[in-house]
């Protein structure tokens, strides 16, 4: 018997955010991903910034936002290598670190093209783009249409 | 306002269940009225049930109304669902205790579990990315707490010298404190020499440093202070004070990973709302998802000083006979980790503390704590239960 669940089983997940300006009121972060740029928001009333970027300030409430650039390298802080229970989707072993992007941010991120033992504290990384699964959208009668998506994580340098 | 006492409490098996989410609630349901005869379910009013996977592992929304027609309660004020992940069950816990303060609902059953294990058994590792911020750290591959843990561990052992083995030691103790929980996941004494050569998970977390995925529920019935005497034979348990707060939840901005300054805060409002103080704490069940992250509750929940986390262990400040024992029941390391469940199992110990009909007693225990931490360490929740209300 032919069945709906068969090799999809309750365990579809999609682990990506829905990047496109359909779907996303800061689909420009991920446009300028595609430029190699990491960007977020800052608000034009208050000046504060915020990661991860918004549609509207957290200090002052303002809607007045303007996109700013991040420093894309930075410096590893504290290195974690995941060899057991590595989700679906993922290499193993799972390299994270905190990185210090610059005084600007710290960030717990995916660090890529890395085996066990290779990244140090003080390691300069940088930021790397990558396509993920794209999304599939219903189009119309019946058309899929394939929408493609990035995310980021960092690099070695 | 009212008083509020806790007047029952039980739970299911823990562990992996050959049985369904409502399986399992009707266990912790059974075991919570069996704990109290003198409550039924058609003396209560009120219903909180708390499930964070309900949707993802059992397909089902709306378990309130669903839970209370299996146990046969018909509540009249009060039907909902509560979700704060790893602290769902101390949440349904503080607001069933608010709505009785104000005279909202008499008698209240808050019960809480989860069903994580499901036919594909590689799942539960991937459906974990929904437990963290899903755009940005979940795309990360985080979602499974131990990078974040061992980034935790790595941080304090470098900042105050804590060691693998005082963390090891958690897990010693632990295990050996729910080695005769008969509702508990794991029922095995390990020793140091194990626990230090166990196979890494993420470096420094090993083995039985992490807690396991598990299925359960567990159930207390809470009850403003006058029906409790008549609801109760045994000694009332109160809840004196309880607090959440929390400061951050994306990764980026968790601003120190070794001081919980959102645990401090929980706390202090909870000790202030109590009118005790961390040294009046008799029996403390905290959140040990990790080994290291008793060693810090130790420290941010007022029990030591900071930094002083890994001593308090190793002296034997935390077990029977120390200072302040905690997770007498074996905790998450033993018990297991149904995220709606573990606060309400976390109550049930205290409250069995308190009466003095724990399976490993405090003696004398007046004052007891539980905690939770919840997500990316995102959120704590305190509570404080005491024999007295002065
Ligand atoms: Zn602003």
């Amino acid at each position: 018997m032919n069945s709906a669940l068969e090799g999809k089983y309750a365990v579809t997940m999609d682990m990506y955010p829905l990047e496109s300006s359909d779907f996303n009121r800061i689909h420009p972060f991920y446009d300028h991903l595609k430029e190699g740029r990491l960007t977020t928001t800052r608000c034009r009333d208050c000046g504060k910034k915020s990661f991860p970027p918004r549609v509207m300030c957290p200090h002052c409430m303002s809607e007045n936002l303007e996109w700013a650039d991040l420093p894309v390298t930075g410096t590893v802080l504290v290195v974690t290598e995941e060899e057991v229970g590595v989700p679906v989707g993922f290499e193993t072993p799972l390299i994270h670190a905190l990185i210090d992007l610059s005084g600007e941010l710290s960030l717990f991120a995916r660090i890529r093209g890395c085996k066990t033992g290779e990244l140090k504290e003080g390691d300069q990384v940088k930021l790397t783009v990558f396509p993920v699964d794209p999304l599939p959208v219903d189009g119309k009668k019946g058309v899929v249409i394939l929408q493609e998506r990035v995310f980021f994580a960092f690099e070695k340098l | 306002m009212r008083n509020v006492c806790v007047i029952a409490g039980g739970q299911s098996i823990w562990g992996v269940r050959k049985a369904t989410q409502r399986d399992i609630f009707q266990e912790a349901g059974k075991a919570c009225f069996q704990d109290n005869p003198a409550v039924s379910n058609k003396d209560i009013d009120g219903i909180i049930v708390g499930s964070a996977y309900t949707e993802r592992c059992s397909f089902q929304t709306h378990l309130a109304p669903l839970v209370a027609e299996y146990l046969g309660i018909q509540p009249k004020n009060l039907c909902v669902r509560v979700e704060l992940l790893c602290a769902t069950g101390s949440s349904g816990i503080i607001l069933a205790c608010a709505m009785i303060k104000s005279g909202q609902a008499d008698v209240v059953m808050v019960v809480g579990g989860e069903k994580l294990y499901t036919p594909q058994r590689w799942e539960i590792n991937y459906s974990e990315l929904a437990s963290v911020d899903h755009d940005w750290d979940s795309s990360m591959g985080l979602g499974l707490p131990p990078p974040v843990f061992a980034a935790v561990a790595k941080q304090h052992m470098k900042l105050y010298g804590t060691t693998e083995e005082q963390m090891a030691m958690v897990s010693v103790k632990n295990r050996r404190n729910g080695l005769n929980n008969p509702k508990g996941q794991f029922r095995e004494e390990i020793n140091l020499e194990t626990a230090i050569n166990a196979k890494a998970i993420v470096p420094p977390m090993k083995l039985y440093d992490c807690c396991p995925v598990t299925d359960g529920a567990a159930a207390v019935i809470l009850a403003a202070e006058e029906k409790a005497k008549y609801l109760t034979d045994k000694p009332l348990v109160y809840i004196r004070g309880t607090a959440q707060a929390s400061l951050h939840n994306m990764s980026a901005n968790f601003s120190n990973w070794t001081t919980w300054e959102s645990l401090r805060i929980a706390a202090r409002q909870a000790y202030t709302k109590a009118r005790v103080t961390a040294g009046d704490i008799n029996v403390a069940q905290t959140h040990d998802c990790f080994t290291i992250s008793e060693i810090i509750e130790y420290e941010d929940l007022g029990f030591c000083e900071k930094g002083e986390g890994g001593y308090f262990i190793q002296e034997g400040k935390s077990d029977f006979g120390g200072q302040v024992p905690v997770n007498t029941d074996g905790g998450l390391l033993s018990c297991g980790h149904p995220f709606g469940a573990t606060g309400i199992r976390q109550g049930i110990e205290i409250m069995r503390q308190l009466r003095g009909d724990a399976v490993k007693q405090v003696e004398g225990a007046r004052i007891g704590l539980t905690h939770n931490l919840s997500g990316f360490i995102a959120a704590h929740t305190v509570l404080i239960y005491g024999r007295d209300l002065e």
